[in-house]
């Protein structure tokens, strides 16, 4: 029972993680139909700076103080989408997408290069923010506390980016803009302000996600590129485009993933393509994705 | 209110509108008639700038908007209605309606009440569709939602593109009645439409189209004693 718990709780972490990370991958393919290579990088980039802003003021401040700085992890990297979106993209949309994936990718090439030349080749860690919270005991089964903040915060931002979307007049905006660029600006809609608003949402859930899970596993080369990675899985399997897809994606593979480490760690990934192959082919639009 | 001066405008390497001029004056309804791929809906999406214009220039209330993009002529009062609708699909038809809310011209919360109450008096029927998705409405129902929508960005043009193709004749009668209605709100109206009999239905002047070139301009009644304009124009 108590493994059970610990295994479930462990697949909702990993899928908090995951969520974060593919939302806004998710979110800016849906808007402007861009497949964001550097989303990755962004997630590093929100692990970095928040490792850095932490261990900055690290003796001054209180612990629990240093928790709110996380949030500058994901204000960095928002505002690195916000630099970005206009400069990079913009004058791409009217080329092939070929062109896009390039200037992505390229991006993510950058974005490393530049992390590796800030903050050198050596790991940064926070682990005095993870080690604060004491572990909790669920049923029996103790779990690290750390871990259910993540979970919380990954569930917050669930609930939070749905209401966004769903309740709001900017997310009426939004949705309708995915749907119908063209007829949105008839409209009065200022497509170029949306997209770079989206844009800046993604990358800023992506800083979270890269802030959140640093205490954890530190800021480190490369972080970006298997992140990046993991979320196509997960937008493959949800379907690109929708956050119902993404939540629902993140969670099969936290899942998966859970179970993989237990009884099949040497092909954890393999099953993972697998699935993401099977969904593919069953429905190449992925569960929630509309073809 | 509107005028096109001189515009030529393409669509990839095809020259669609060659030097073509028109103007819709203050509460004046115009219909552009003419065969399919005449030019019609690249007149009305070059007047909105979703297709940009080659040369020539685009006025609106004696201001040159030629510059301008589709959202700013929106704001400024320029309605759109084009051949598909353009509904949003996975959006009900209450978030179709506020998405012309939000970029409304309307001063205040009393006035974008007021635009509502015309708006909703125009198409009642309306009423009863508001928690339906978009993708989930008639074709008739989708034209209807698609004026009452550039309607609520309180216009004081609208651009309607072939708003009675596909429709049932009665229906097509309730979107002339609808039409005309708007006409006597004071708003000016520029209509593409293919069927010259429904274009005389509301039209005050008529410009007819044919290979992206205004053939005749005038009377409604004139063009259908001009044997020449209806010969084109009927094929």
């Amino acid at each position: 029972m108590d493994t059970l718990l610990t295994q479930i709780l462990n697949s909702l972490f990993y899928a908090s993680i995951l969520f974060l990370i593919a939302c806004g991958l998710s979110l800016v393919y849906g808007v402007m139909r861009i497949v964001n290579m550097a989303h990755g990088s962004l997630y590093a980039v929100g692990a970095y700076v928040a490792a850095w802003a932490v261990g900055l003021v690290a003796s001054y401040l209180h612990v629990s103080l240093l928790l709110v700085l996380l949030l500058i992890g994901a204000a960095a990297a928002a505002l690195a989408g916000a630099l970005l979106e206009p400069t990079l993209l913009r004058p791409l949309y009217q080329r092939p997408e070929e062109y896009q994936l390039l200037m992505t990718f390229g991006l993510l090439l950058i974005l490393e290069d530049l992390m590796r030349m800030v903050w050198g080749p050596y790991p940064l860690t926070a682990s005095a923010l993870s080690e604060f919270f004491p572990s909790i005991s669920v049923l029996g089964a103790t779990y690290p506390g750390y871990n259910i903040f993540v979970i919380v915060v990954g569930g917050a931002a669930a609930v939070g980016l749905w209401a966004f979307i769903y309740r709001t007049r900017f997310g009426i905006l939004l949705r309708a803009t995915s749907q119908n660029m063209r007829m949105a600006s008839a409209l009065g809609v200022d497509v170029k302000r949306i997209y770079v608003q989206a844009f800046t949402i993604g990358c800023l859930m992506a800083g979270l996600g890269g802030a959140v899970v640093m205490p954890l596993s530190g800021a480190v080369l490369g972080m970006g590129v298997d992140a990046l990675i993991l979320a196509f899985v997960v937008v493959v399997i949800g379907g690109l485009g929708s956050l119902e897809g993404a939540l629902v994606g993140a969670l099969i593979v936290g899942a998966v993933r859970t179970l993989g480490i237990m009884y099949f760690a040497e092909i954890e990934l393999a099953v993972l393509y697998l699935i993401a192959a099977v969904v593919l082919f069953l429905r190449p639009a992925g569960l929630f994705g509309r073809a | 209110m509107l005028e096109l001066r001189a515009i030529n405008t393409f669509r990839g390497p095809a020259h669609v509108l060659r030097s073509l001029s028109l103007r819709v004056g203050d509460g004046e309804a115009v219909c552009l008639v003419g065969r399919n791929g005449a030019g019609k809906t690249t007149t009305l999406e070059s007047a909105i700038n979703l297709l940009p214009i080659r040369s020539g220039t685009v006025l609106f209330k004696d201001r040159d908007i030629t510059r301008l993009p589709a959202h700013a002529r929106a704001r400024l009062g320029i309605g759109y209605s084009p051949e598909d609708a353009g509904i949003f699909p996975d959006l009900t038809v209450a978030e179709n309606l506020e998405i012309g809310r939000i970029a409304s011209r309307a001063d205040g919360a009393a006035g974008r009440a007021a635009v509502d109450e015309r708006v909703r008096a125009l198409f009642p029927e309306i009423d009863a569709l508001v928690s339906r998705r978009g993708l989930n409405l008639s074709g008739g129902q989708k034209k209807m939602v698609a004026i009452a929508r550039a309607m609520a960005l309180a216009p004081a043009v609208l651009l309607l593109d072939e708003p009675f193709e596909g429709l049932a004749p009665v229906v097509v009668t309730r979107l002339v009645e609808a039409a005309k209605r708007i006409k006597a709100m004071g708003i000016s109206l520029l209509i593409a439409e293919s069927n010259v009999t429904n274009a005389t239905r509301v039209a005050d002047r008529l410009y007819a189209i044919d290979r992206g070139e205004i053939i005749f301009q005038g009377d409604p009644r004139t063009a259908l004693a001009n044997t020449d304009v209806m010969k084109t124009l009927r094929g």
